[in-house]
């Protein structure tokens, strides 16, 4: 296809697209009808719940009516308004909040049993006294007329139902499923783009043969080819060394670089039971919070960035006592450069976090991600902080430019005498805190698992454009590599083909939006999965970014590199928190101000809203409108 | 003669101090390389002879004016051309041409017994060709001097020598002095007077 044809192609692409929206669309001849929803439309409680805001919202196109709120059902006794909920009239989007609160003594105990209640066949299991009980209710309401039912669902969840499993299975999911194949590929691929960027081949000759035809890959079967190499060579210890902290060295280094993965969040939350509906933000902010889902985080807690200084600086004994193990000269310089530069790197990185802090106002990562998505993305509310932390953790990850404690070309550093798997351990490990950087800066400032301008919600693409120009434009995207890997060469072609393949699904999922205005309403596994894509993408990205770096870049000489710590970055943090707190005071001034520009509350985000939407139930309360980074 | 210092001065500037704008060219540099090697056609800016590839003819890389290993070349009647006048042997600066000369049998020229290559010694500097007076002695088999298990295999003899070569367009003995006016007939590639 030569350039004029695809030209030709594109221009009639966006006549057609520019085209339809002057034609009718047969559906706007339907009028929709008055119609609401509930946000969330489950509402679930647990024992330890307080309050929950329940939004009736006007999605129609007419005005509606609301009130006659009342809570019916079989345990409607637990169940109670915080504040009389009062009758409104609700103009076509605008929302009201009822406030309801669960009294979970009344649902101690196995309960009696209902009058007139069919017996079951199969007796519910036994529950004690202290126990509670499965509660259903449902908040009533009339809409314009019509009732509108809400269903409300009271239940205590298991500790191992509600901790243990889902965290075992997220465990699973981010560390077999992506850390440990992106590290690995990371090795080749750190391999491949050095080679690449020095106009070299780089690892191209480990094959397989599938059925006849031998496969290479691009070398990517170096990537086995090394484990094995790794898991059979002899397993060396010095004799004068250290057998047991010898021993202990390598796990130091890679179990901390795992561990800290915990309080990444690689998507917003997802709930179990209605994974093909469509939800509201509501709807996920409650499976965030643990009732009826559970966020995409393995640990949610609130001292999340604390947590990871905590346990990223034990991977700062791993080095240190691999060195002094190891009874080697050379080894013992290299572990004490690594503990100098990753204490002189800690206080860095730890000053330059602040700043994002005092913007978002929270330590913990799902949180500090909902309020980039409120406000702006980090990088935007704080460049300075993203150029400093960057440049601290690739510090932190003891490569290029900072790899003083390796230092290949002098001495070799603090693994000198490691060799086989142990030496593997290191080596893998370095590359998971590569991808753990990638993941931080992704959460910090780079929006987490979000796409840009809000392009999705909670219930799909903000607007029909948004889908096609996302699956457009991957489509497009994965559709060119595959025609480029095709023509590359000839082992290419098979691999082209596969990505020429999900190149046009993706398109024409794009076209399939163009011509039906699909993509607003998606159902929630979909949304989860574009989720996860984009932060996997996004991750992905910044370690490219990292070995770029690291292959662009030499090594600093090491009172430079002090230097650069003592006396660059940690002043800069220092002026950065500074500068930062004295925005944030400013602009948290000016919006305390009543006659204040309302649109500044926005901008300094969560703060002001931190409270939640209201307090008073029959008011429409607006709701901080969606940044766009 | 004086010599000229050029004095550069060893003052920071800002932007240097900064590091962030010489990384950043940096980066574009390398990030060029990465991408125009990656994804055009070909190979990109990659020179590399991927030799040993199934795929890959490596003689399409060599030199235009490749030599190879050597090659004895033929009289019509299949004997060798060599009269063993020990030119080549004598000019060879390794020392790795061992001609043992005898009676060709017939009127005036001797042939050689034995004519032996050691190419392990020799440095393909392409004397012997250039003093050989009756094109005997060539160097443009193209072929690289394949690999053998033992040094003693790296020996060539006359036997191995002349499979590689063919018969010559040359008269032999020469022509004498009109060879002007008779080259032309012996050699079709010959351009002439």
């Amino acid at each position: 296809m030569n350039a004029t044809h695809s030209l030709r192609l594109l221009a009639l692409f966006v006549l057609v697209w520019l085209g339809l929206p002057g034609c009718k669309d047969p559906r706007s001849a339907v009028v929709k009808d008055a119609s609401i929803r509930a946000e969330p439309a489950e509402v679930v409680f647990h024992p330890e719940t307080g309050a929950v805001a329940v939004d009736i919202v006007n999605t129609g196109e007419r005005p509606l009516a609301v009130g006659e709120f009342k809570i019916e059902g079989p345990d409607w006794t637990a169940f109670d308004f915080v504040e009389p909920a009062s009758a409104t009239v609700l103009q076509p989007g605008e929302r009201t909040t009822v406030r309801i609160a669960v009294e979970a003594a009344a649902l101690r105990g196995p309960g009696e049993p209902m009058r007139g209640a069919v017996v079951e066949a199969e007796p519910a299991a036994e529950i004690g006294p202290d126990e509670y009980r499965d509660g259903l209710a449902r908040l009533q309401l009339s809409a314009g007329g019509t009732p509108v039912a809400v269903p409300l669902v009271f239940e205590d969840p298991s500790w191992l139902g509600q901790y243990v499993l889902p965290a075992l299975v997220k465990v699973l999911l981010l560390v077999m499923a992506f850390i440990m194949p992106l590290a690995s590929l990371l090795t080749w691929m750190e391999r491949k783009q050095s080679a690449m960027m020095q106009d070299r081949l780089g690892p191209n000759m480990a094959r397989i043969a599938v059925g006849g035809v031998t496969l290479r890959l691009w070398g990517l079967l170096h990537i086995a080819t090394d484990g094995l190499k790794m898991l059979f060579k002899e397993d060396f210890i010095p004799r004068r060394a250290h057998r047991a902290l010898y021993n202990l060295a390598p796990l130091l280094a890679i179990v901390p670089a795992l561990a800290v993965f915990a309080i990444v969040p690689f998507g917003d939350a997802l709930c179990y039971g209605r994974s093909f509906d469509v939800l509201a933000q509501a709807d996920v902010d409650q499976c965030a919070a643990g009732r009826g889902g559970t966020p995409l985080q393995v640990a949610q807690i609130d001292v999340g960035l604390l947590y990871y200084f905590a346990i990223a600086s034990i991977a700062t004994y791993g080095t240190t006592l691999a060195g002094w193990s190891s009874y080697n000269k050379w080894a013992i310089l290299g572990s004490l450069r690594a503990s100098a530069q990753m204490i002189s790197y800690e206080v860095a990185i730890g000053l330059t976090i602040v700043g994002a802090l005092l913007v978002y106002g929270t330590l913990e990562p799902h949180a500090l991600v909902k309020a980039q998505l409120v406000t702006h993305w980090g990088i935007l509310l704080q460049p300075i902080a993203f150029v400093l932390f960057f440049t601290a953790a690739i510090a932190e990850t003891k490569r290029a430019p900072f790899d003083c404690p390796e230092g290949e070309s002098e001495i070799i550093g603090y693994f000198v005498e490691y060799s086989g798997m142990r030496f593997g351990l290191f080596y893998l490990g370095e590359f998971i805190e590569v991808v753990f950087v990638s993941a931080l800066v992704t959460t910090l400032f780079l929006g987490g698992w979000a796409l840009p301008f809000g392009m999705l919600g909670a219930s799909g693409f903000a607007t029909p454009l948004m889908a096609q120009l996302i699956f457009g434009g991957a489509g497009l995207l994965i559709a060119v590599t595959g025609v480029a890997a095709w023509r590359a060469s000839k082992h290419g072609e098979t691999f082209g083909a596969v990505l020429i393949l999900v190149g046009v699904v993706h398109l024409t999922f794009a076209v399939w939006s163009l011509f039906t205005g699909w993509g607003t309403e998606l159902p929630h596994v979909v949304v989860v999965l574009v989720g996860m894509v984009t932060w996997g993408v996004k991750v992905l990205s910044l370690c490219w970014l990292q070995l770029l770096v690291r292959w662009t870049l030499p090594r600093f000489r090491y009172d430079q590199l002090m230097s650069l710590g003592w006396k660059g970055l940690l002043p800069l943090s220092i002026a950065n928190i500074v500068l930062t707190a004295v925005v944030v005071y400013a602009m948290t001034r000016t919006s305390a101000d009543p006659s204040a520009d309302e649109g500044r509350k926005a901008d300094i985000g969560v703060k002001s809203d931190a409270e939640g939407p209201g307090k008073s139930s029959g008011k429409p309360v607006a709701k901080p409108e969606r940044g766009t980074p | 003669m004086t010599i000229g210092v050029k004095k550069v001065s060893l003052e920071r500037t800002a932007r240097e101090q900064i590091y962030l704008p010489a990384i950043l060219e940096g980066l574009l540099t390398t990030a060029r390389h990465f991408f125009k090697n990656t994804f055009s056609q070909g190979m990109g800016d990659i020179d590399t002879i991927r030799y040993g590839e199934p795929e890959v003819d490596v003689k399409t890389y060599y030199p235009e004016r490749y030599r190879g290993v050597h090659r004895l070349m033929l009289r019509e009647d299949g004997s060798v051309r060599c009269v063993a006048c020990m030119c080549c042997s004598t000019v060879c600066p390794a020392k790795c041409i061992y001609i043992v000369a005898e009676d060709r049998g017939d009127d005036h020229e001797k042939a050689p017994k034995s004519f032996v290559i050691d190419e392990l010694k020799c440095v393909v500097c392409g004397l012997c060709v250039e003093a050989c007076p009756c094109d005997a002695i060539r160097m443009d088999s193209r072929k690289h001097m394949f690999p053998t298990e033992t040094r003693e295999d790296a020996v060539l003899g006359k036997i191995e020598l002349m499979k590689l070569g063919g018969p010559s367009v040359a008269v032999q003995g020469g022509v004498g002095p009109d060879y002007r006016a008779v080259a032309p007939q012996a050699d079709p590639r010959f351009p002439g007077p």
